[in-house]
């Protein structure tokens, strides 16, 4: 009987202990769970951010305006231009 | 006498009456009971209260962020995007009262503020008041690093339009609620807005998220849109619509580009026009797109509508010789022409623009059949794209007509539409006949139309049409380099009032190209040109050979005039060195 009482109290010490480590390691593995999801997030808008940076140094304005003043470079035109088609 | 100890003195014993202690003892055993039951209902069925009050203690729900859908062009290149930003928030009660000076001044330096306006705002009675909103995120940081106690910062979004001015009439805008107010960002509002979702979290005592309970709703992103707009060809006809009407000192403008094979709009540009990313002061002159909003008597361009009609029933041939006359007398004005002409072949009615010519095909033919075909081809009916404010124009019902409306109307006068209807018209001359369905979202596949004339009148017409173009027509200046183009000049009086204004014009040009199998329509209108001529062919047919002459070559098609051709077989080698420079010499 009291052998019994003993051994089901220690049986309840060692649940109740893993209990608490159980609920350690959720909260730890959540707490990394958060970061990497923040982490995401960041990534997401730094690349959000970097597309538009790309696209604002390409866009056509600024193209146009690098390739004649800087480059020194002018439109195509038909009469200079050769085209090729494929033959048959 | 015995001796009386004090405790038991007569004299002195209380002699309470028993009721009295049981009475107290019956109302201590009531408190207990009562705290008893207090207790029980606390623990069982009346916990709910202290339960909420718990969970308030370390539960909190919290958004989760979406952002609103990207705006793309047909080569996916961005229109519009959202990026991270901050609202910079004062709690006005925890600000304190002896603030240094030198802080405010930082703040007011980083928010591009006046240091009046921060204290006004602090100041609030309010406890809870926007400092400014959409700021840029290492601003926000600045902002923090500051220190000041009862400053907070708030996640938001905020839309940057990299294409600028040039796009603007055609994305529109949103305002700091992430909702669209002008262009696609209104029209498509619903598939573009972002739904942000809910969760309940448990927190700890510094208001760390230390577990995860629910979530209560899931976060949407807003569904990214493709238009069929090709941002480098809007580029090319903003451009060259902006320097046109400054070039004329003229009032507005509007040019449109459509892909003839798939109905898609290509360019849809407007002047004046404004920066969507910084929207300070706009007025409602620049926010209108006056290539669809606007409506307007289209003056000559009408003309090869009545002609097409005249052709397709067989009354006349394109080599068909006309009186023309000085004069042609209907209704309460005689009809003119700004040149006199003897004799004309319908083909040259077109090239020259003749009035006289054209009201005298029109009265050939009758009214309902005349009022069929403008229906067909769209006019006084709102094209259906899917934009906010489009108009339908005007267009009497047939039984209305005078014969001096049907011969005025032949020539542009009596009749109004918008400038994308117009050109949406001219795809039958450029399609064989078809009228194509339009659309302002991607959709590469080529579409069938509605036959509207014969593949016959449409050909004769596109000769014409080309006709305009050559010498002896109105519009020399509407060639393009390299490609065989043809179309319409157009100019009218401006309505004022209750008549015409005899020195206010628009001026226009709708054409096709290239003429040997036509790839693009293009229309240009300018509003009030002041200085340099104001005839259609003058002022907008010079931008319609830019549009078209850079954006066939953008859209790689090859030039039908002039070209040098080099035949190569499919398995050639490119040229080098010296056979390079022979093949370029030539």
């Amino acid at each position: 009987m009291n052998r019994a009482t003993l051994s089901l109290l220690m049986l309840l010490l060692i649940c109740a202990l893993s209990l608490v480590t159980s609920q350690q390691k959720t909260r730890k593995l959540f707490v990394s769970l958060e970061r990497a999801q923040a982490q995401e997030r960041k990534l997401n808008q730094e690349w959000l951010r970097l597309e538009f940076e790309q696209r604002s140094l390409s866009k056509s304005a600024r193209i146009r305006d690098v390739a004649r003043n800087q480059l020194r470079m002018s439109p195509i035109t038909p009469d200079r231009t050769l085209y090729f088609k494929e033959g048959l | 006498m015995k001796p009386v100890g004090f405790s038991t003195s007569p004299n002195i014993v209380l002699r309470l009456p028993m009721w009295r202690s049981r009475l107290m003892l019956f109302l201590l055993f009531v408190a207990f009971v009562a705290l008893v039951i207090r207790a029980f209902w606390i623990q069982g069925p009346g916990n709910g209260f202290y339960e909420a009050k718990a969970v308030k203690g370390v539960q909190r729900e919290i958004e989760m962020r979406a952002t609103r859908g990207k705006i793309l062009d047909r080569n996916g290149q961005l229109i519009a995007t959202s990026l991270e930003a901050k609202a910079v928030i004062a709690y006005t009660d925890n600000i304190p009262n002896d603030l240094a000076p030198e802080k405010i001044t930082q703040l007011a330096k980083l928010l591009e503020m006046s240091e009046a306006e921060i204290k006004k705002r602090f100041a609030d009675e309010r406890n809870q008041v926007f400092l400014k909103r959409q700021v840029d995120p290492e601003i926000a940081q600045q902002v923090r690093r500051l220190e000041i106690p009862g400053i907070g910062l708030n996640n938001e979004y905020r839309r940057h339009y990299p294409e600028g001015e040039a796009m603007a009439h055609v994305v529109g805008f949103t305002n700091v609620e992430d909702r669209g107010q002008e262009g696609i960002e209104l029209a498509r509002d619903k598939e573009l807005a972002a739904h942000p979702g809910k969760r309940r979290v448990v927190v700890d005592r510094l208001g760390r998220i230390v577990n995860d309970i629910s979530i209560l709703q899931f976060p949407q992103d807003g569904q990214d849109l493709q238009l069929s707009i090709d941002s480098k060809i809007q580029y090319i006809a903003y451009n060259a619509l902006k320097s046109a009407v400054e070039k004329h000192r003229a009032k507005a403008g509007g040019a449109v580009v459509l892909d003839v094979r798939t109905g898609e709009i290509l360019a849809l540009a407007n002047w004046p026009s404004y920066n969507p990313n910084s929207r300070k002061a706009l007025t409602g002159e620049q926010l209108r797109n006056r290539v669809l909003t606007d409506t307007f008597e289209p003056g000559s361009t009408m003309k090869p509508f009545p002609v097409a009609l005249a052709l397709e029933q067989g009354k006349v041939q394109p080599e068909t010789n006309m009186t023309i006359g000085q004069k042609l007398l209907v209704g309460p004005k005689p009809i003119t022409d700004t040149h006199p002409y003897g004799m004309l072949t319908v083909s040259q009615v077109i090239q020259k623009s003749s009035n006289i010519g054209t009201a005298k095909l029109a009265l050939q033919l009758e009214p309902r059949e005349m009022w069929d075909l403008f229906t067909a081809v769209g006019f006084g009916q709102a094209p259906n794209i899917g934009f906010p404010g489009t108009v339908t124009g005007r267009l009497h019902p047939y039984q209305k007509w005078g014969q001096s409306d049907q011969a005025r109307m032949s020539f542009g006068y009596g009749i109004s539409t918008s400038l994308f209807q117009l050109t949406r018209a001219y795809t039958i001359f450029a399609r064989d006949g078809e009228l194509v369905p339009t659309t302002i979202l991607r959709s590469p596949d080529y579409k069938p139309g509605t036959r509207i004339i014969t593949a016959k009148t449409a050909i004769e017409m596109r000769n014409m049409l080309e006709t305009v173009t050559e010498q002896g027509g109105t519009a020399l200046t509407a060639r393009a380099e390299g490609f065989r183009v043809g179309g319409k000049t157009g100019t009218s009086h401006k309505v004022e009032g209750k008549g015409y204004a005899s020195n206010k014009y628009r001026a226009f040009f709708v054409g096709l190209a290239p003429i040997s199998a036509p790839r693009i329509v293009v229309a240009v209108m300018v509003d009030e040109p002041s200085v340099g001529g104001y005839f259609g062919g003058q002022v907008a047919a010079p931008v319609f050979s830019t549009i078209v002459s850079e954006t066939l070559r953008s859209l790689n098609v090859s030039p039908d005039i002039n070209e040098r051709t080099v035949v190569q077989a499919p398995d050639a080698q490119p040229l080098t060195g010296t056979l390079q420079k022979v093949a370029l010499k030539q």
